[in-house]
């Protein structure tokens, strides 16, 4: 072991409370650090994944200008060439073409406007947890025509329940108005309330005939994989269907985060908030290392002195006061990581149901009342450079102040 | 030629804008395998000199050599490899390293010159056991007596085989006993090994000792006498 390294470690355990109690803080910190990062990670892949499993998938296919303008002009042709481009799409879990248009629902007097949703009743499912929301009757399906399933409130605001009949009436593909009597099969709980108040769904089929729309659909919706692998597929996405000559016109690709950036923004405002917070702590961690090493060389003055006299080098103080810095802080890494790893892997594996006023919260957001973690590499890999950056940082002016002194100086002292 | 030469060393303290002259305009030259003392009451100027000849402090005016060398021309980095190859320290205050036992104190100048684990324990073991610590060579200085402290640091002085050993007040923390004790041993390491000693004292047992007596007064030799 190199003489300042040895020296390093033996002068770390002089004071041994002084020690344990800056290595405390440092366990603290780097289990909070660890702790909430992975509780943020967690929480924020939830939202994203309720977020895109009732509404646009990771990736969405849509026809050039749909998401400026949401109408059925810009459409794309769901022929065999999309699809089998779309089938064959590395990182992809499932994918699930759409229809989507707006249109009034009406029952006896009532009138309410409507997200009418045509989706494949056998793909749906591979992108979307819609099928699994039902809470009474059956899903849509291509057995039964002109079936409906509506969103609970969207239900309770026309006075409808499963089997009665409503008529749908909207401008169709052909600019012609368009009516049919549709009869709800099934009611289900949307997560999201602006959802639950304006969706229903019918099938992919039955959409394309009330709009008249053919083969045509406006958007086919992606799930990666993993929410990791989303940019990866959207990549590919565009590399395999952006270059045309697969009979559906001109596409465009987009991430969730195009679609819902209100959501990249609520996810970005959380983030810089919990940052700030762990910064706080990691900096006053930091004062924590520079008072522990300052008061060692101040207390060492003439012992450091002494090395000087004796022949050691200035940069080689520099690194033995440098060294002792590190190991605090990478004895406080190591029992944090030691203790904060296994924690968030617990509870990982084991997600919080949460109930009462929080799970209302939440619901009202459009989330489930589940508070998830996922420890990410970068999350440990990033606490530890933060940690001994810090280290490195508050270790600078003592590590200075005792290789600058003249030896005969420091012989003075008391 | 000297082994230490200061040629018109003058230094300066300033302090508050209040000036004390510690040396004034000091020439001395140290021959090699000389047993020295420099005596003089508190404040003539004694250990500025040998902090001076240590390279640990430097002339406000004139030069020192060491070895022929002036140092007033090096850098720190470079003092510091003159301090470790040249000369061998003796603190008033013993000052070992605390975490380190006396044996790791011994070897730990020899570890600075890049001397292989084996040789410089070797070393080390041989040393303690000429200045009679053989027992103590695990013990840490906290475990020690001052006397037993002030032994440690002359084997650390010496295991080098420097060419010079400057000792400031080494018998001041001793009882009159273990202080000619040591000074016996310094004697015999003076005249068996060659090794120059040089001491600032104001201790009557040194001076007595020392085969050459420089005295200073404020801040300037006033006798130089060989015995």
């Amino acid at each position: 072991m190199p003489l300042e390294l040895r020296l390093a470690w033996r002068n770390v355990w002089r004071n041994s409370r002084r020690t344990g109690l800056t290595v405390a803080a440092t366990v603290f910190a780097v289990f909070l650090v660890v702790f909430f990062v992975a509780m943020a990670a967690g929480i924020h892949e939830k939202m994203i994944e309720d977020s895109v499993r009732v509404n646009s998938g990771h990736v969405t296919v849509t026809g050039e200008g749909y998401l400026e303008n949401r109408t059925l002009e810009q459409h794309l042709v769901l022929g065999p060439e999309l699809r089998d481009r779309l089938a064959s799409l590395p990182g992809v879990r499932g994918h699930a073409p759409r229809v989507t248009a707006f249109g009034l629902l009406s029952k006896d007097s009532a009138t309410q406007g409507a997200i009418v949703l045509g989706v494949d009743p056998e793909r749906e499912g591979t992108v979307s947890t819609l099928p699994e929301r039902l809470r009474r009757g059956r899903f849509v399906s291509d057995d039964t025509a002109r079936g409906l399933v509506l969103g609970e409130r969207l239900a309770e605001n026309l006075g409808a329940r499963v089997g009665d009949t409503l008529l749908l009436y909207s401008v169709a593909y052909s600019l012609e108005m368009a009516y049919e009597l549709f009869e709800v099969v099934g009611v289900m709980r949307l997560p999201a309330p602006e959802l639950d108040r304006a969706l229903a769904v019918v099938t992919l089929a039955d959409a394309q005939e009330f709009f008249a729309f053919g083969e045509r659909v406006t958007e086919v919706a992606l799930l990666a994989e993993s929410g990791d692998r989303v940019e990866a597929v959207q990549t590919a996405a565009r590399a395999a269907l952006a270059g045309g000559g697969n009979g559906s016109g001109p596409v465009e690709v987009h991430a969730w985060n195009e679609l819902m950036p209100e959501l990249e923004q609520l996810i970005l405002l959380d983030d810089a908030g919990m940052y700030l917070m762990l910064a706080i702590l990691v900096v006053v961690v930091g004062f924590g290392i520079l008072n522990t090493i300052l008061m060692s060389v101040l207390e060492r003055t003439r012992e450091l002195g002494v090395l000087l006299a004796l022949g050691l080098r200035p940069g080689a103080v520099f690194r033995l006061v440098y060294a002792e810095s590190m190991l605090l802080a990478g004895l406080g890494l190591v029992v944090g990581m030691a203790l904060a790893i296994p924690a968030v892997l617990w509870f990982q594996a084991n997600p919080v149901h949460l109930g009462g006023e929080m799970a209302g919260a939440l619901e009202l957001f459009g989330m489930e009342p589940v508070m998830t973690w996922k420890l990410k590499p970068m999350n440990p890999i990033g606490s530890v450079m933060t940690i001994l950056a810090v280290a490195a940082l508050a270790a600078a002016y003592p590590a200075w102040k005792a290789s600058r002194g003249r030896p005969v100086d420091a012989l003075r002292s008391a | 030629m000297a082994i230490l030469e200061a040629k018109g060393v003058t230094r300066v303290y300033e302090t508050r804008g209040v000036e004390t002259r510690a040396l004034r305009g000091v020439d001395l030259a140290v021959e090699a395998g000389e047993f020295t003392a420099l005596a003089g009451p508190s404040g003539s100027g004694k250990t500025t000199l040998l902090n001076v000849f240590g390279a640990l402090d430097e002339p406000t005016e004139g030069s020192v050599f060491l070895d022929g060398e002036d140092l007033s021309s090096l850098s720190p980095a470079e003092l510091a490899a003159r301090r470790l190859h040249k000369l061998g320290f003796i603190f008033q205050a013993y000052n070992l390293i605390p975490v380190l036992s006396a044996r790791e104190n011994v070897e730990f100048v020899m570890e600075l010159q890049g001397v292989a684990p084996a040789e410089r324990r070797e070393r080390a073991l041989a040393v303690l056991a000429e200045v009679g610590l053989g027992e103590l060579a695990e013990k840490r200085p906290t475990e020690m007596s001052g006397g037993q402290q002030q032994r440690v640091a002359v084997a650390r002085a010496i295991v080098s085989r420097p060419k010079v050993v400057l000792a400031d007040e080494p018998t001041a923390n001793l009882d009159s006993k273990t202080a000619s004790q040591l000074l016996d041993l310094m004697e015999q390491l003076n005249r068996d090994h060659g090794i120059t000693f040089l001491f600032s004292t104001h201790d009557p047992l040194v001076i007595d000792k020392a085969r050459r007596r420089v005295r200073l007064h404020d801040g300037r030799v006033v006798s130089d006498e060989r015995a």
